[in-house]
């Protein structure tokens, strides 16, 4: 007979903290940069953090590290994240987060949050961020179980990636991260799909081939979906010509023959005068944003409209479609078969194209801020990322700069933040390492994250700043020059510090220059540097970015400059 | 112009505000609110007025639907206004 087997007892499952769940599944995600800033409720997950292959950048404020997160995510397309604490910190990101709401960047913002049993007692550094966040999200959890921390990891990168991304947060109080929970493996849905809808695409198909006069008008969702070579493609085929919104500049090179310009308040008049002469207008990846629009009724006044678009929430929010198409644009346009005969209408297009191409001889010795932009990305080339802030020089870098890819333009779009440029360029650096980085800030601007010199000094990010200095409120004095009777209200800056000297103090090469015959040496010295470095450029405070759509008014009712 | 919403809904923590919030932020007053709940789901019955004319409720519902709590949206078509 034999004896009975001896069992061993089975070994009992590890128990780790919540704080190293947290860790392990940012790893499952594969996820290489975190950007944060440490503080009480969250320091569990610092400690955590102590020996991962997870590399964290040390920012100088929380905003900072959701705006490097959001341009990190814009570059890789991948999640961006960012990490801090309760409290300040958490509220410290909420700019960062609408930012990546309003442009639909794929992020996870994780927030430390008092101990469970202190919520709703007012403790601390104790604040509602989760519901403080709810408008500008497109999900969010508190965690109050550690057990649950791996599936709501892969739970938020799938919610931040899929469809429309956006950003997810994750509030982790303390008591979770100090817990212990046995390891398990992530319950992970499947990724949304969208039914391919055939008959739509018949639909807009017959459109296409019937229209004379077709134009595609191209948002930052073309991006989004990773649908530029499709894109490319569909007007390889066809030739139609197209225009860009802000975030879908570089989807269509914009030095291609068939790319006409950007369109809306400080677009070009030949793309405005190709969307209000156009008899089908096909939207892909843009929302008619009213800076695109104008006055929206008088908007494409004679266009059918084709809407191609990942969100089924935009098709015929503002704008009736004859044709909707919510799912994968990639497929839409790759189905397309149309050859519409658009010769005459594209040869009028580039007509109107060369007829109201911007002059770059303006009169006098000072910087012209269009011609050095224009320099500065002929001269920086293909390999290029520009990061931008918020005001007149980011519109003088979508009119004068060249994208060949839409990743190479990261700018603000939707919620218009100034101090977006520097932390972006930092995120695009450590996204991109080879590229050439260069931010384009203001001076009202760039004094909103100046801190975050210090950040490239600690981790020597080779960024090139171009910071042009009118030593005003640029666009808002010129709306109080133009809409205000002149009325100029709280726009002087003109006790900026030495911006220089402020550079330096951070460790940062910079220079000044101020005059026409010095930019070629400038722009030689900007690139030719292998640090960190800043060029400071004064301009003359009354130079205005035209041409411009006064507000509420047709698209074709522009304003010109004048010489 | 008035609309009723049937939302079907996982019942986790925030999806009520959330699909409560969206409709107020996209332009519309919530009227009238019931609460239904089964084991795993549960179900608002909202009636909704839109604060100007420009307002589609075709177009909330779609945004509501996009929800990740969110399993199903019906619309209803109403004209009757439900006294203040």
């Amino acid at each position: 007979m034999a004896s009975p087997a001896h069992h061993s007892p089975a070994p009992q499952p590890e128990q780790v903290s919540g704080a190293r769940l947290v860790v392990e599944a940012l790893e499952r995600q594969g996820v290489d940069y975190v950007f944060g800033y440490p503080g009480g409720a969250i320091m569990p997950v610092y400690d955590a953090l102590t020996g991962s292959p997870l590399k964290h950048i040390l920012v100088r404020h929380e905003q900072a590290a959701a705006l490097a997160a959001d341009a990190y995510a814009r570059v890789t397309g991948r999640p961006g994240v960012c990490l801090a604490t309760s409290g300040p910190g958490a509220t410290n990101l909420i700019t960062g987060i609408a930012n990546a709401f309003m442009d639909s960047v794929p992020m996870v913002a994780i927030t430390g949050q008092v101990a469970t049993p202190l919520m709703g007692t007012d403790a601390f550094q104790e604040i509602d961020i989760f519901g403080i966040t709810l408008p500008i999200v497109k999900h969010s959890f508190i965690v109050r179980d550690a057990a649950d921390i791996p599936t709501v990891f892969a739970e938020a990168f799938r919610i931040a990636s899929s469809g429309r991304p956006g950003p997810v947060l994750i509030d982790l109080p303390k008591n979770v991260t100090n817990g212990m929970a046995e390891r398990s493996e992530a319950v992970e849905q499947p990724a949304d799909k969208m039914p391919f809808d055939a008959k739509a695409i018949a639909a807009a198909d017959a459109l296409i081939a019937s229209a004379c006069r077709p134009l595609l008008y191209v948002g930052g969702g073309v991006a989004i979906a990773k649908a530029e070579a499709s894109l490319r493609r569909f007007v390889e085929r066809t030739s139609i010509p197209s225009v860009a919104t802000l975030k879908g500049l570089g989807s269509i090179p914009t030095d291609d023959p068939t790319f006409i310009g950007m369109l809306g308040m400080h677009g070009t008049r030949a793309a405005n005068n190709a969307v209000h002469e156009c008899d089908l207008l096909i939207c892909v990846g843009a929302r008619f944003d009213d800076r695109a629009t104008g006055k929206l009724d008088t908007f494409a006044p004679n266009a059918k409209v084709i809407h191609l678009d990942a969100n089924p929430a935009e098709i015929g929010k503002l704008r009736r479609a004859e044709v909707g198409f919510a799912g994968d644009i990639r497929a839409a346009l790759d189905a397309f078969e149309a050859r519409p005969d658009v010769a005459a209408w594209l040869a009028h297009c580039q007509g109107q194209r060369r007829l109201w191409a911007p002059r770059y001889d303006a009169p006098g010795q000072g910087v012209y801020a269009p011609a050095l932009l224009k320099t500065l990305a002929d001269r920086a080339g293909e390999r290029a990322i520009f990061t931008c802030d918020v005001g007149q020089h980011q519109m003088w870098v979508a009119q004068h700069c060249r994208f060949s890819r839409p990743q190479a333009h990261l700018t603000s779009g939707g919620l218009g933040t100034m101090g977006y440029g520097v932390p972006a360029g930092m995120g695009a650096l450590l996204a991109e390492p080879d590229a050439t980085v260069i931010t384009v800030s203001g001076d009202g601007s760039f004094m909103m994250n100046v801190q975050e010199l210090a950040t490239l000094r600690r981790y020597r990010l080779p960024l090139k700043i171009v910071l042009i200095d009118n030593s005003q409120l640029g666009m808002v004095r010129q709306w109080q020059e133009l809409f205000f009777e002149e009325n100029f209200s709280e726009i002087d800056l003109s006790d900026n510090p030495d911006f220089s000297e402020v550079a330096h103090a951070f460790g940062i090469e910079a220079f000044t220059i101020d005059r026409r015959s010095q930019v070629a040496g400038g722009i030689d010295r900007l690139l030719g540097t292998s640090g960190p470095i800043l060029m400071h450029v004064r301009i003359d405070p009354r130079e205005n970015v035209w041409p411009l759509v006064p507000p509420n008014s047709p698209n074709v009712e522009m304003l010109e400059k004048r010489w | 112009m008035t609309a009723r919403l049937n939302v079907d809904f996982v019942p986790t923590e925030g999806a009520m505000l959330r699909i409560l919030g969206l409709i107020e932020r996209r332009g519309f007053r919530v009227r009238e609110l019931n609460l239904g709940e089964r084991q795993s789901s549960s179900s608002l019955s909202i009636l909704i007025e839109a604060r100007d004319a420009g307002r589609q409720v075709e177009v909330v519902a779609r945004q509501i639907a996009g929800l990740s709590d969110v399993s199903a949206v019906e619309v209803t078509p109403s004209q009757t206004m439900v006294p203040a």
